[in-house]
């Protein structure tokens, strides 16, 4: 009962942010300078504070952009990434590229008051750009479900939504936390993901997924590699001899009509559990409900009663 | 008529105004020696460049054994006509054996084995050539002297009709020197037809029996040793001094250079 | 100069049989060491498997995923790199023997560079269907190697060997450019594929890759074997060949077509793997074989062997993680290119 409630406030945020509305702020008032936490973004500059930053946002990290949405900025938005395809209304913020090397003057002729960048080397020089044009720009990288948390902090001081940012990340931990209750005490079978096949690609370990297979009740077998993505040998996954193998639909038709991967038993045996990857891949509002859709495929009778 | 025949040869090599060889005609006939002679570039390898049609004529025919040579299939002028070209690199040496044995290339189909005929006529070859001395090598362990002499021992198994040598005396001592103008001549008078081509006129003028003389391209003498070797023609076409001479023991005109610097010796 | 007469044919009878043996020897140790080569790629990996189990499960007996581990995974990997190993060495050889020079490699006449931007364009366009990077990186190598030699052609009014060399350099250069940009917009995961195609593997080897390498292995490389008497008369130089009755213009146009299809067909099986070409005819030529044919038998043996041990150290040096087969033929090849280029001098 307590997941209807969670998904009700879930579904209400997202509603709220389907309507246009420039400053809904009465509720909101600036916090007092005292009690800002000095953050740093994660190349280290200072986080802006500047309410009014937030005006004009482009937004070149997928992640960021949801959660401007949850937090009922959609409205301030004046740029998005080729992947922001959600919400549905996000498609109708101007596409400014993926997000690596963006294209500066494509951003600076928005007129944004605020650039939300993906933190890579190879961003730094347009970051460096931003600043010095006079923007703010705040650079964030969400590999882990702790970074996802961290920026909706930050998204919210800077967007003057800390209430709404914290709700969603409330939501989130909740989601997880009955994730993780329903799947207690459960036996955990071992599981591999390839996440690509030219070289043969898994899932590792340190990401916000290897996270969420965890959560759900799995054991990764390459959780011992360091790397989140590390390139192996389909031999080194007969190998290890997981239970099951986790990909996507597309992958999946891939596997079965593939000699090679025959020589995995799972595959042999069918063992090949297929998830929304759409869903999975996302480090944002909607990791609550990718555990959900893990823990159903995984152990669906414990994960019945879950949304 | 048996033999090479000349005909009013003219090449010109491209994006170049003067004709490299300019209405030739002369006959290299069999049981002669023929000697081409000439200062450098009067044409002399560009002759043989013709001969092996890598460069078209622009005017003029040559004909081997009456036929024209441009009707004639590759092979088959290669068991008519042995050519030893001027240089030659052994870039990927081959035992001394195996490379003469490339002389029966025109003989052989593309998977035939080597035929009792074709050992024999490598073994006469490298008999012939004097090269015995230089079996238990490969190619690229030869003096200069004996690399002359196996390239010479390919053609030789060729066992060719006609038989062409573009400068073979080039890095030989006088015995060696001495010895290929003697096999030449033995050559010749078994039957064959040899056409020389030769910076070396003192022995050409002891050994051919018909000598041409080019100059910028065209004849400028031909005939015997005793029509070519003229002090005045000589002199016009090399275009230093020097004075004929005929010792008796040699039995034909030599060329003496005279040094152009006045000195305190002659 | 006419001395010892009376000898000549004794010593000449068994000088012939001194030249014979110097290459059968080294191709039966050459035959040898690629079966013991080819078992041990079956049985070893990630899993060992012991050289009993590894025979019985050729023939599909035993335990169901030793079966297919050897049979699906090992299998078609080790004689793919076997027939890659093969066809680059004969490639290589043919054209040292034709352009006269012991350093010339079988990708120079634009063979890599149009395979590659065939296999890129391919990638970078989403194509789904298997076979399309490999008939893609064929066809543009298929382009590229005659786009040289018309270049080559029309320039110098003949097949030179310098112009093709050039045109080469030209062609390859002109392939590096297009395929920069068309991966400069792409998205990482093509990005990626392109690199691992690019740097050479076997890892995606199936037996259809086999069957098709196989088949241009014994059509290309037939017709250079059919050609290796023309080849020895060619790697004397332009004259003499055109002395003893070759075809120099043709003959030449036809090997360089034939070795360049060749290394396509092993580029569109398993990208660039580079210095096998170069070296094992070299080596062959030390052994002993000097004539083509027979320089041409050793080197596909032995190049063979070369790859089929290449690919065994690619997938077992850094387990998990596999080592691209460029990396790994250029490790073993850089040391002998530089002795051999020692020995030249």
């Amino acid at each position: 009962m307590t997941s209807r409630v969670l998904l009700l406030a879930l579904v209400c945020s997202v509603v709220a942010c389907a309507k246009s509305e420039t400053n809904t702020d009465s509720a909101n008032r600036p916090p007092p300078l005292g009690r800002v936490p000095a953050d740093t973004d994660d190349f280290g500059a200072l986080l802006p504070v500047d309410t009014l930053a937030g005006a004009r946002v482009v937004s070149l990290v997928p992640a960021a952009t949801e959660l401007i949405y949850a937090m009922g900025r959609g409205n301030r938005l004046v740029g998005r990434t080729t992947w922001d395809l959600f919400p549905d209304s996000a498609r109708l913020v101007p596409n400014m590229g993926d997000g690596i090397r963006p294209n500066v003057e494509v951003v600076l002729a928005a007129k944004p008051t605020l650039v939300v960048l993906y933190a890579s080397m190879a961003n730094k020089a347009a970051a460096d750009a931003f600043a010095n044009a006079g923007i703010a720009v705040m650079s964030t990288r969400v590999d882990r479900i702790a970074d996802f948390e961290r920026l909706s902090r930050q998204l919210g001081v800077v967007l003057n939504a800390q209430q709404r940012a914290q709700q969603v990340v409330d939501t989130v931990k909740a989601t997880l936390a009955s994730v993780r209750d329903a799947v207690d005490g459960v036996v955990r079978p071992t599981v591999v993901w390839p996440l690509y096949d030219s070289p043969v690609m898994v899932l590792g370990h340190g990401s916000f997924v290897a996270e969420l297979l965890d959560i759900a009740g799995a054991t990764n077998v390459f959780a011992d590699l360091a790397k989140p993505s590390p390139e192996v040998t389909i031999e080194e996954i007969v190998k290890r001899n997981p239970d099951f193998v986790m990909t996507s639909p597309v992958s999946a038709m891939r596997f079965a009509s593939s000699a090679k991967w025959k020589a995995v038993r799972a595959v042999r045996e069918k063992n090949v559990l297929l998830v929304d990857t759409l869903l999975t891949g996302r480090p944002t509002v909607t990791l609550g409900m990718a555990a959900v859709s893990l823990a159903k495929v995984l152990h669906p009778d414990r994960a019945s009663r879950l949304p | 008529m048996n033999g090479i025949t000349f005909r009013d040869v003219t090449v010109r090599y491209p994006s170049r105004p003067i004709a490299a060889l300019d209405g030739v005609s002369f006959d290299a006939l069999p049981g002669h020696l023929t000697a081409v002679v000439g200062p450098n570039g009067s044409g002399k390898s560009t002759l043989v460049r013709a001969l092996l049609r890598r460069i078209p004529l622009e005017r003029g025919n040559i004909a081997v054994n009456s036929a024209t040579l441009g009707n004639m299939q590759a092979r088959e002028f290669a068991r008519t006509v042995a050519v030893v070209p001027q240089r030659e690199e052994p870039v990927l040496p081959l035992p001394v054996r195996e490379f003469v044995t490339l002389g029966r290339h025109p003989h052989r189909g593309a998977l035939s084995a080597l035929s009792a005929a074709d050992i024999s006529a490598v073994d006469q070859a490298i008999h012939l050539a004097g090269a015995e001395d230089t079996l238990a090598r490969s190619t690229d362990q030869l003096s200069g002297g004996e690399w002359q002499r196996v390239r010479i021992a390919r053609a030789l198994a060729q066992q060719t009709s006609i038989i062409v040598l573009d400068e073979p005396t080039a890095f030989l001592d006088v015995a060696h020197e001495m010895a290929v103008f003697e096999l030449l001549d033995s050559l010749a008078r078994d039957g064959r037809t040899v056409l020389l081509i030769s910076h070396q006129l003192n022995l050409v003028a002891r050994f051919a029996s018909h000598i041409v003389l080019l100059n910028e391209g065209k004849v400028a003498a031909r005939g015997t040793s005793d029509d070519v070797m003229q002090g005045a023609i000589l002199e016009r076409v090399y275009k230093w001094p020097l004075v004929i001479t005929r010792d008796p023991a040699v039995g034909a005109p030599s060329l003496l250079p005279l040094r152009k610097q006045r000195s305190t010796r002659l | 100069m006419s001395k010892r007469a009376g000898n000549s044919v004794g010593v000449n009878a068994s000088q012939k049989g001194a030249v014979r043996s110097s290459h059968w020897k080294p191709l039966v140790l050459g035959v040898v060491a690629l079966c013991v080569l080819c078992v041990l790629g079956l049985a070893i990996g990630a899993i060992s498997i012991p050289i009993a189990d590894v025979l019985r499960a050729v023939s599909g007996n035993g335990d169901a995923g030793t079966v297919a581990i050897v049979r699906e995974l090992r299998g078609p990997r080790v004689l793919l790199a076997a027939l890659i190993g093969a066809g680059l060495s004969v490639s290589g050889g043919a054209l040292q023997g034709t352009l006269r020079n012991p350093l010339a490699e079988p990708f120079l006449l634009g063979v890599s560079g149009g395979a590659a931007v065939g296999a890129v364009a391919a990638m970078v366009f989403g194509a789904t269907h298997p076979l399309a990077v490999t008939l893609a990186a064929f066809a543009g190598a298929a382009v590229a190697t005659i786009t040289v030699s018309l270049v080559a052609r029309v320039v110098a009014g003949r097949t030179d060997a310098r112009m093709l060399l050039m045109a080469g350099v030209v062609v390859g250069a002109f392939a590096n450019a297009v395929i920069m940009v068309a991966l400069a917009g792409a998205p990482a995961a093509e990005l990626r594929g392109a690199l691992w195609w690019m740097m050479g593997s076997v890892s995606d080897a199936t037996w259809g890759d086999v069957g098709r390498l196989a088949v241009a292995v014994l059509v290309f490389g037939g017709a250079l074997m059919w050609l290796a008497r023309e080849l020895d008369v060619l790697a004397l130089g332009e004259e003499p060949a055109a002395a003893l009755g070759a075809n120099v213009d043709r003959t030449s146009r036809q090997i360089f077509l034939l070795a360049s299809f060749l290394a396509a067909a092993t580029v569109a099986a398993a990208g660039l793997v580079g210095f096998v070409g170069l070296v094992v005819p070299n080596i062959a030529r030390a052994l002993g074989a000097r004539r083509h044919r027979p320089m041409l038998v050793v080197s596909a043996v032995y190049g063979a062997a070369l790859l089929v041990f290449a690919d065994l150290v690619a997938r077992t040096a850094r387990t998990p993680q596999e080592l691209p087969l460029g990396a790994i033929t250029a490790l073993i090849g850089v040391p002998f290119f530089l002795a051999q280029l020692r020995r030249l001098h």
